[in-house]
């Protein structure tokens, strides 16, 4: 008995003295192998059994065993104090994390496109259909059926580029034409695209620039209404605080017409460089459509009336990002793209 | 224009400050572009004087007594040299504050001048800030009949700020300062004072009288007025002050009313000298081929059919509208002129104009019309003003209308409802209008009782007023005067949709797309020099001629452009450091018409470009070819919700060897390939860069792809690495084994491809991986390795592959 005894503390010392060495799981797993695997230490006393006289060996088992959980135990303790101690170094490793963060794969859409977008995303939920037209034009649905005189000098080739009977067309409107010509009233659409006029380029004008057009025609469509869709028009693109002022002005294709001010954004109409002190800013012109273009597209004016306005979407981008030179737009340069995105 | 206040002050009593009165300007129609102060003045006086006597101890000084209405006569030295015994000047008297230069401001304070106190300051124009090159050198001279001790400063009113007020291009009556001051009347409902036009019995008509003969249908209206008796002069101060202040420089007392005239109403007056006209017949007509002008600007102009003209016996005198004959030109000697007021066709006047190289103050104004309502009103105004001083007028010869007997226009109060969505009550409503100038009769069988029964307006426009003529031109007058603030912001209903957005919906989609695959969006001018085509051409691409503009600004801007690869191959160029690099452009393009007279074509593209990395690949390989590739795929899956296949193909600016279709259930949808490198040498990309190309057009509707479970057994993958000739796709491959593979087959992917001594000439090796499936149960490795031999027995059978060793 006493031999096994000491055998069995021999093992157990021998343990003992390993785990303190034992500094990973991996060591731990060795320690175990070495000890309680198929060829281990206590694996070797208890083969040792078999040389005992019968009567001892259930009580020598029985010890052995015993032995066996023992070792078992101290192996597990000290799996959960290494366990404790990585997770211990592991809660006081801090890395750097201000370090840069690997750069992501990012695009983007054009700041006047996002603008436009922007402003016929709020024009579809309020159930406008968004057209889309030909830049070439006839003077038909540029000039003759938006009411503007034979002898007008937007006609003239001072301000429109002419290809031959055809034009370029110098804004969205002949899009009014062709959708009205198309479709009885009523008619609620907007159209965003690209528009010429033989403008030099400044910093407030570039011979190519966008539009949005708006149309609504129907039974009982009034000036209030445009109001109404242009104070929202303003409030998605600038913010929820602005206010919308009509002002009296003259356009052939509407009567009565108006330019459309909205609160300056930078200054929140308290009068800024950018508003020259008004606290306004110009958007738009609009109107009631004159009764002459209802006609030229078969409407009858006396059934049916409407709105329709227009916005340069350049101006309103300027305004948006804080810009004051309207060319910048279609210089694309990656890193104004990237900061405007 | 620029608006003095202190002039419109003229004709209606306003104490609104300036900021008041823009604002109103706006709300009317008329946005003020700017505000200038004036500087700051005070304590001013008018003085009379009395003596002036040499300074005795100073050469060059004078001593002035001067009466300023108080009991004791003023002493001040002045070194001006035009100051006179009974002259009327202004007088700064101590403790007044001037103008002083560079727009800084001058304290008067006691001030001894050798050895004599001087009590003041005797002004010039400078010093009151006004334009000095545009007055009298020295002392300003004041109107004789002022009395002494009037503060000049509140009877000239030079403090008052200047507006420069944008009119639009219908209100020619309001390019004036009384229209707007009547304007201002209206909205702030005080009393307009309209400027006098009699004051004393014209001379009856003589045998001197001139005879007008109307020969053109472009006018419309012609008076001729005869004054006698002038004298060259110097204009009253007021004038003068009037005409600096709106930016006209004061010249003598003729043509200084003739500019008052035109700036207060608004109807350019001209004035010939009467005695260097020939005959006495005018007639307004086209010009004759060839006719000769000397014009007052001293320009000898030829003539031609196009210009209107007013002649006399010899001949053209003056181009109507636009500018009047040196011959006739009104002189220092002159002593009779003949006024000539008129309303010419605008459009004719701005041709004539154009084709002359020739804008005039006179002629902005004819350009849009005169109405006819003006035009006996400013020679009248002209004749009253050149009486005053001490010429006779004549009795005026006229031809064409007077005024066209305005027909008043009938707007029932639904009209106006159903236009601004609110109807304001018959007593604003006719007093809106009848402050506007128009006469206004109601039609309401219940008026007093019922505001909301229906009544109609017969509202008759004022003479001055050429642009209101249909009922809808009316509702906007009353809205002006009630004020566009009336108008309530509401929200409309819209019936349901039947316009399709499909376009706008399918150009966002591609624009979104290809943003979240990394490309950023470029706009670019649709305009372009020939160079874009040439460099093309040169570069040996073939492409057709673009479609050309007829009256371009610059040859940098004379073509439509014909494909948007020009502007992101500049881009690349440009940014080319940058790289990578991902751009893309959604636009239109175009192409000449195929027939004539039909329109050039006009097409909505999307191009897309990716500068990469220079790489060391060998001639057979282009990883960048495939970075590129395997984006376009995920954008047409996005797009179309289908997988593309790949065919080889050829197409203009792109690589011959490396450029292929995408093909979407049977269709070409895009181009992508490397761009052709002569292209790269052409805009100078020293970087691998691959193009992608589609029209809106040819995309076809997205497919909303169908579910199929995904299998619950794990899938097996093998690779084969196979020897092929070099001449067989990896397209070939993918499809021989998935035909093959019993229905095993879930993917199979070429991912490696090697070419050299390993494998020898004439081969190439290629690395494929095969992945197996089923649906109903785990593949047994039996399955697998017959599956594998049914698929290299199919690859060896159908394109002579062999495994390599």
């Amino acid at each position: 008995m006493s031999d096994l005894a000491s055998q069995l503390e021999a093992v157990g010392a021998s343990l003992r003295a390993t785990l303190e060495q034992v500094a990973d799981a991996t060591q731990l797993d060795e320690a175990r192998v070495r000890f309680l695997g198929r060829s281990g230490e206590l694996t070797a006393v208890r083969r040792s059994i078999g040389t005992l006289p019968a009567a001892d060996r259930p009580a020598a088992g029985k010890t052995i065993n015993e032995a066996a959980a023992e070792l078992e135990a101290s192996i597990a303790a000290r799996g959960r104090a290494l366990e404790a101690r990585a997770l211990e170094a592991s809660l006081a490793t801090a890395i750097d994390v201000t370090f840069p963060g690997s750069k992501a794969l990012t695009g983007s859409i054009h700041p006047l496109r996002r603008t436009l977008e922007d402003a016929c995303a709020y024009f579809e939920r309020r159930g406008f259909a968004v057209v889309l037209g030909p830049e070439i034009e006839t003077e038909r649905n540029a000039f003759d059926a938006l009411n503007i005189p034979a002898d007008h000098p937007a006609r003239e080739g001072f301000d429109t580029f002419y290809l031959g009977e055809y034009l370029l067309r110098p804004h969205t409107s002949p899009m009014q034409i062709r959708v009205m010509l198309e479709h009885p009233a009523p008619v609620a659409i907007v159209v965003p695209g690209k528009t010429y006029r033989r403008d030099a380029n400044d910093a407030r004008h570039t011979y190519m620039f966008h539009q949005i057009e708006g149309l609504q025609i129907g039974a009982n469509v009034h000036m209030g209404h445009l109001k109404g869709v242009l104070t929202g028009l303003c409030r998605e693109i600038f913010g929820s605080e602005q206010a919308v002022r009509f002002r009296p002005s003259f356009f052939p294709f509407t009567e009565p017409s108006a330019e459309i001010d909205t609160t300056c954004p930078a200054c929140a109409g308290l009068g800024c460089r950018t508003c020259s002190g008004s606290g306004w800013i110009e958007i738009g012109g609009c109107g009631m459509v004159h009764p002459n273009v209802l006609r030229a597209v078969g409407y009858d004016p006396d059934e049916v009336g409407g709105w329709a306005f227009g916005c340069g979407i350049e101006r309103l981008a300027l305004t948006r990002y804080g810009m004051d030179d309207i060319r910048v737009f279609f210089e694309n340069d990656p890193a104004v793209l990237e900061l405007l995105a | 224009m620029r608006l003095p206040l202190a002039w419109v002050r003229d004709y209606i009593d306003l104490d609104a400050p300036s900021d008041e009165i823009v604002r109103r300007l706006a709300m009317l129609g008329f946005p003020v572009e700017s505000v200038e102060r004036r500087p700051p003045l005070a304590g001013v006086v008018v003085g009379r004087v009395a003596t002036v006597e040499r300074h005795p101890n100073a050469d060059r000084l004078s001593l002035c007594t001067l009466d300023v209405g108080a009991d004791e006569p003023l002493t001040i030295a002045t070194a001006a040299t035009n100051v006179a015994a009974g002259q009327v000047v202004p007088v700064a008297r101590i403790g007044a504050v001037l103008a002083g230069p560079d727009g800084g401001s001058l304290q008067i304070a006691p001030r001894t001048m050798r050895g004599i106190a001087s009590q003041g300051m005797l002004c010039s124009a400078a010093e009151l800030g006004l334009e000095a090159d545009w007055f009298e050198d020295g002392i300003l001279q004041l109107e004789p009949e002022l009395a002494a001790g009037t503060d000049a400063l509140a009877h000239y009113r030079l403090g008052d700020d200047v507006l420069e007020v944008e009119v639009t291009a219908n209100r020619v009556d309001a390019m004036s300062v009384l229209g707007l001051a009547r304007e201002l009347a209206a909205a702030f409902e005080v009393p307009l004072r309209e400027p006098a036009t009699t004051s004393r019995p014209l001379e009856p008509p003589t045998a001197s009288t001139f005879m007008v003969t109307l020969a053109s249908p472009d006018c419309r209206r012609f008076v001729a007025q005869r004054v006698t008796g002038l004298r060259v002069g110097v204009s009253p101060a007021a004038m003068r002050i009037r005409l600096a202040l709106a930016g006209q420089r004061p010249i003598d007392s003729i043509v200084d009313v003739s500019n008052f005239v035109m700036l207060e109403l608004g109807a350019p007056p001209h004035f010939y000298d009467a005695a260097k006209l020939s005959g006495r017949a005018l007639t307004v007509r086209d010009a004759r081929a060839g006719e000769l002008l000397r014009t007052l600007d001293g320009e000898e102009r030829s003539l031609d059919e196009s210009a209107l003209v007013v002649a006399d016996a010899s001949g053209p005198i003056g181009l109507a509208g636009l500018r009047g004959g040196a011959a006739s030109e009104v002189t220092a000697a002159t002593t009779s002129i003949l006024i000539e007021t008129a309303s010419f066709a605008g459009p004719r006047v701005r041709r004539m104009g154009a084709r002359l190289g020739l804008r005039t103050d006179a002629s902005s104004r004819h350009e849009k019309t005169i109405p006819l309502g003006l035009v006996d009103l400013a020679a009248a105004r002209a004749a009253h003003l050149l009486e005053a001083a001490g010429a006779r007028a004549h009795a005026p010869s006229v031809a064409g209308a007077a005024h066209v007997a305005a027909t008043p226009i009938a707007v029932s109060t639904k009209t106006i409802e159903r236009t601004l969505g609110f109807r304001p009550s018959i007593r604003e409503t006719q007093g809106a209008l009848e402050r506007l100038g128009f006469t206004v009769t109601v039609r309401s069988a219940e008026w007093q009782f019922d505001d909301f029964g229906q009544s109609a307006y017969l509202a008759t426009p004022p003479p001055w007023r050429g642009d209101v003529a249909i009922p809808v031109d009316v509702v906007e007058e009353v809205a002006r005067a009630i004020g566009y603030d009336r108008i309530e912001a509401i929200l409309p209903t819209t019936e349901p949709q039947i316009i399709a957005s499909g376009d706008y919906e399918n150009e966002r989609r591609v624009a979104a797309a290809l943003a979240a695959l990394g490309y950023r969006e470029a706009i670019a001018y649709s305009l372009q020099p020939h160079d874009a085509y040439e460099t093309f051409a040169r570069a040996g691409i073939e492409v057709a001629e673009p479609v050309e503009i007829d009256n371009p600004l610059s040859a940098e801007q004379r073509y439509l452009r014909f494909s948007l690869l020009p502007g992101l191959l500049a881009l690349a160029a440009k940014f080319q450091a940058a790289a990578p690099l991902r751009t893309f452009e959604i636009g239109h393009t175009f192409a000449r018409a195929a027939t004539t007279g039909a329109p050039p074509v006009e097409m909505e593209a999307v191009a897309w470009t990716l500068v990469g990395a220079r790489s060391d690949d060998p001639q057979w390989r282009d990883s960048g070819f495939l970075t590129f590739k395997g984006e376009a795929e995920a954008l047409l899956r996005a797009l179309t919700g289908r997988v593309a296949e790949t065919v080889t193909t050829r197409v203009a600016a792109l690589h011959p060897g490396k450029t292929a279709s995408l093909v979407v259930g049977g269709k070409d949808v895009a181009t992508i390939g490397a761009v052709d490198p002569r292209l790269l040498l052409a805009y100078g990309i020293e970087r691998p860069i691959y193009a992608g190309l589609l029209r809106l057009r040819d995309l076809p509707a997205h497919a909303t792809p169908v579910y199929r479970p995904a299998s619950r057994f794990p899938a097996v993958e093998r690779d084969l690495a196979l020897v092929v000739a070099p001449d067989v796709p990896a397209r070939e491959i993918a499809f021989v084994v998935r035909a093959s593979g019993d229905g095993l087959v879930r993917g199979v992917r070429v991912f490696d491809e090697y070419r050299g001594p390993q494998v020898g000439a004439g081969k190439k090796s290629l690395a494929v991986r095969v992945t197996l499936q089923r649906d109903d149960a785990t593949l047994t490795d039996a399955e697998v390795d017959a599956c594998i031999g049914l698929v290299l027995a199919a690859l060896r059978d159908q394109l002579g592959a062999e495994i390599r060793a």
